[in-house]
């Protein structure tokens, strides 16, 4: 564009602007002339915010008793925000982000005004991680509520929020959130090396951005965190791990981690220790069992009954005395029913889909097993498998469980015992290879990390787990040093 | 060459992995029928046979240790190089690839035997070899990390197999064992010379030594993991003389397995089946660790590059598996790696290490 830098007559720069902005009946050009002067302001209407911009910036700027200028309009006007622009690009771009550009025609540089205006939801409680105890707070779509809320619990100036701005065409605002005096130097070079490196034409949302930058996109596994919740996200900022906001997404990003991680909910902390490490290897046998349950009883059907107990495989054998399929088949069959209901109970209204949900499930599996398709011992290890798989806190990861079922179950459909025994095999080569931020993945179990067990497979009181994770490779390893001289000054000392 | 390798320290392990390293190579596809292989042999007293095999083990361990500790970052390939000179050493070197492929060859054909015997009558052999060499190429792909981790966790996935043996032991006729020292020594020496197919993958540490970080603590780990090695070993052959009759155990090919066979819990009749699947844990860091050797080996001595050579050594593991169809065939060629492996690795060492001193003082005296 030849007019693209000012200065600018009032004509022309008023077309210019125009022609920018593709015509846009939003644009709003107001021409004032003041003491002789002409000043001419510019906003879109639903970006900023009116009363504001009449009690703050008009009044003041009408009631000058001397002609404008740029030195003035900054130091007089009583905004905060502001900042001068000297080219229509920049301009165009601060009038998009909720600023009032004024501009006295003939001048170098226009100033723009923040007055933004942002339609955000209020503040709300978890919904796909939800707690039942603790703090219930979520994450929103806007990032400056969800720079408040983590400035607001981990209030110190150690904190760093470094900004990062990614995306050719539609530029998203990124923040990466460390600790200074805790995270790894290098983990914090990886996070910001890749998102920096990014050739990308829009970002749509923190687990897309994690997807871009993860370490092998190609694994079932997540390895970043992609948490709504700022309680976990605090937690982990402050065990040495980045994090990573985006602007306009509901959920933040956590690196480096490991898989045991994916089963660590905040909630284990928040209850007593023996609780929080009976939940926690929950968690771990649900996972276990989610995986290998269904194929088992594949396997174990078509090859090998005989390590079914004589007394089970009396009324195993009624059950299925009606079945006309494979147990591959009748298996899949149920499979995927269980995550049509899932993904069915996701879509639809929440109204319906509560009705939904109890009537496909209960008439359904009543009807399957009626009507000869399905046994009744095979609802029970689904259905078993399937709740298992949401115990996972991370959705992602409780997701990945339940894909790599399918596999396993044709494969033991296919070779049996053997089958099983090489899905499982391939998993954990697979897991050994993964890494997340270059950190081994399946720390603290390989590398071996006995200090790092105290929490993550299981939870031991804080006065033993008295040191960050160290596979993240903290600065400063040590947690509670004084924990325990506390205790020698207590009331009764006997 | 150089005999010295330089590792990068992100590449090198802790020596505490040693013990892994060196157990899980020994225990594998061995230690499925060692009972009746001994028994044979040394009859009541095996376990007086394995107790023998076991010290020498330590003896042997203790040597090569010795010899790696006289240079500074050297394996195997460096330092017979470095002794006989640059050919002498590339033909020993290939005695040790030759050696390695045929282990990997009888670990593979012994395991899918096993395989078709217990379980699965009618699965393919090419199907089996397959599964087996996809996750070795799959394993071995991730270097040398992903070798070790691999051994630690399927070590750590299946050493709980063997508190299942409180079953069979609480069946044991100690009568089996007497009379106590009635084998002549000829057949103790015999008993411990057959134990040598199971205990075979010490040779591990000549290749593994300078992927070591913290070089001076690696006798304790080597010698737990050998230590441990011996009381599995003895722990099966014991209980197995003690569970069978000995004209049964003389029948009995895999008695290991066999001992499974009455292990049963109320959810699982017969753990059998689980055991045998699961020995593929048993056997995946064995094969790992071996094709891990083995393409370091042909690196070392002929600059092949890695992934190339890796595909190759599968493909001729895979042909290899599928035309060896005969038990006979499979009980010659375990037969003939378990010769060849005796000498390499627990004679060999043993005169390698007088002449490495030699080598070394005489080199001393030239440089004077």
């Amino acid at each position: 564009m030849e007019h693209s830098t000012l200065p600018l007559q009032l004509d022309n720069y008023l077309n210019t602007l125009k022609q920018q902005f593709n015509e846009s009946p939003d644009l709003v050009q107001k021409v004032f002339h003041i003491k002789g002067q002409e000043v001419v302001i510019h906003f879109i209407s639903y970006q900023i915010k009116k009363d504001r911009l009449e009690r703050e910036l008009l009044e003041s700027l009408t009631k000058s008793d001397k002609p404008w200028s740029v030195h003035d309009l900054q130091n007089k006007i009583p905004l905060a925000s502001s900042q001068t622009v000297s080219s229509m690009d920049q301009i165009a771009e601060h009038i998009i982000h909720g600023n009032v550009v004024v501009y006295l025609p003939g001048e170098k540089e226009a100033v723009a005004f923040l007055l933004p205006q942002q339609q955000t939801r209020a503040l709300d409680r978890a919904e796909t991680e939800s707690l039942v105890f603790g703090p219930q707070l979520a994450f929103t779509e806007s990032l400056v509520t969800n720079l408040n809320v983590i400035r607001w619990r981990l209030d110190t100036d150690d904190l760093v929020v470094e900004k990062l701005i990614v995306g050719d065409r539609i530029k998203s605002e990124v923040r990466v959130v460390y600790l200074k005096s805790l995270a790894n130097e290098e983990n914090v070079d990886t996070m910001r090396q890749r998102i920096s490196d990014l050739k990308v034409s829009e970002v749509e949302d923190t687990s897309v951005l994690g997807q871009l930058i993860e370490d092998s996109s190609s694994s079932i596994f997540p390895q970043l965190i992609n948490t709504e919740l700022p309680d976990r996200f605090c937690n982990s900022i402050s065990k040495g791990r980045i994090g990573v906001l985006v602007d306009k997404s509901p959920t933040a990003l956590i690196g480096p981690m490991t898989l045991f991680s994916f089963f660590e909910s905040t909630e284990d902390l928040y209850m007593r220790w023996n609780m929080g490490t009976f939940i926690r290897l929950l968690r771990f046998i649900a996972m276990a069992l989610s995986i290998i349950l269904t194929p088992m009883y594949v396997a174990a059907l078509t090859y090998h009954y005989e390590i079914i107990p004589t007394s089970l495989l009396v009324s195993l054998g009624q059950s299925r005395a009606m079945v006309p399929f494979p147990p591959v088949l009748e298996a899949l069959l149920l499979e995927m029913l269980i995550e049509l209901l899932r993904e069915a109970g996701a879509r639809l209204p929440t109204k319906v889909g509560q009705t939904m949900g109890i009537v496909g499930g209960i008439v359904l599996g009543q009807a399957a097993v009626k009507a000869g398709f399905t046994s009744n011992i095979l609802i029970i290890i689904i259905a078993l498998s399937a709740l298992a798989s949401f115990t996972a806190p991370s959705y992602l990861m409780g997701t990945a469980i339940r894909i790599i079922r399918f596999p396993m179950i044709i494969l033991a459909g296919a070779w049996g015992l053997i089958g099983i025994t090489f899905a499982l095999s391939f998993i954990l080569i697979h897991l050994l290879k993964q890494k997340s931020l270059g950190r081994p993945y399946l720390a603290p179990i390989y590398p071996f990390q006995w200090k790092d067990i105290n929490d993550s497979l299981i939870r031991l009181p804080f006065q033993k787990n008295d040191t960050r994770p160290l596979n993240v490779m903290p600065e400063d390893t040590s947690r509670y040093d004084q924990l325990k001289a506390a205790e020698k000054k207590d009331v009764d000392p006997s | 060459m150089n005999t010295n390798l330089i590792i990068k320290p992100d590449k090198a392990v802790e020596a505490f992995y040693l013990f892994f390293i060196v157990h899980t190579l020994q225990i594998g596809a061995g230690l499925m029928g060692v009972p009746r292989i001994i028994f044979t042999e040394s009859e009541a007293d095996s376990w007086i046979a394995i107790l023998l095999a076991g010290i020498y083990l330590h003896f042997v361990a203790w040597i090569m240790i010795l010899i790696l500790r006289k240079y500074d970052n050297a394996d195997i390939i460096g330092i017979q190089c470095d002794v006989f000179g640059r050919w002498l050493g590339a033909v020993l070197g290939m005695v040790y690839v030759l050696y390695l492929f045929s282990i990997l060859l009888s670990v593979i054909k012994n395991y899918i035997e096993v395989v078709q015997v217990f379980i699965f009558p009618e699965i393919p052999l090419w199907l089996m070899s397959s599964f087996l060499l996809s996750l070795m190429i799959y394993a071995v792909l991730g270097g040398f990390r992903v070798v070790v981790g691999t051994s630690f966790i399927f070590f750590l996935l299946t050493i709980w197999m063997v508190f299942t043996l409180a079953q069979p032991i609480s069946y044991m006729d100690w009568d089996h064992f007497t009379p106590v020292f009635h084998t002549g020594f000829l057949d103790l020496m015999k008993g411990a010379y057959k134990t040598a197919y199971s205990v075979l993958g010490l040779e591990i540490l000549f290749f593994v030594y300078p992927y070591i970080k913290n070089k001076q603590k690696i006798s304790l780990p080597v010698h737990a993991g050998l230590a441990l090695t011996t009381f599995l070993i003895l722990l099966v052959t014991v209980v197995s003389i003690g569970y069978f009759s000995p004209e049964q155990l003389k029948e009995t090919v895999w008695a290991t397995l066999s001992l499974f066979k009455i292990i049963s819990y109320p959810v699982v009749e017969r753990f059998d089946f689980i055991a045998i699947a699961l020995w593929m844990m048993v056997i995946i860091p064995n094969i790992v660790l071996f094709c891990w050797a083995l393409i370091q080996s042909l690196n070392r001595l002929f600059q092949l590059p890695e992934k190339p050579s890796l595909y190759g050594v599968a493909l001729l593991l895979f042909l290899a598996s599928i035309l060896i169809e005969y038990r006979v065939h499979i009980d010659k060629l375990t037969d003939w790696t378990s010769t060849l492996g005796f000498w390499l690795v627990f004679i060999y060492p043993v005169i390698l290490y007088p002449l490495v001193l030699i080598r070394k003082r005489f080199r001393k005296e030239n440089s004077i």
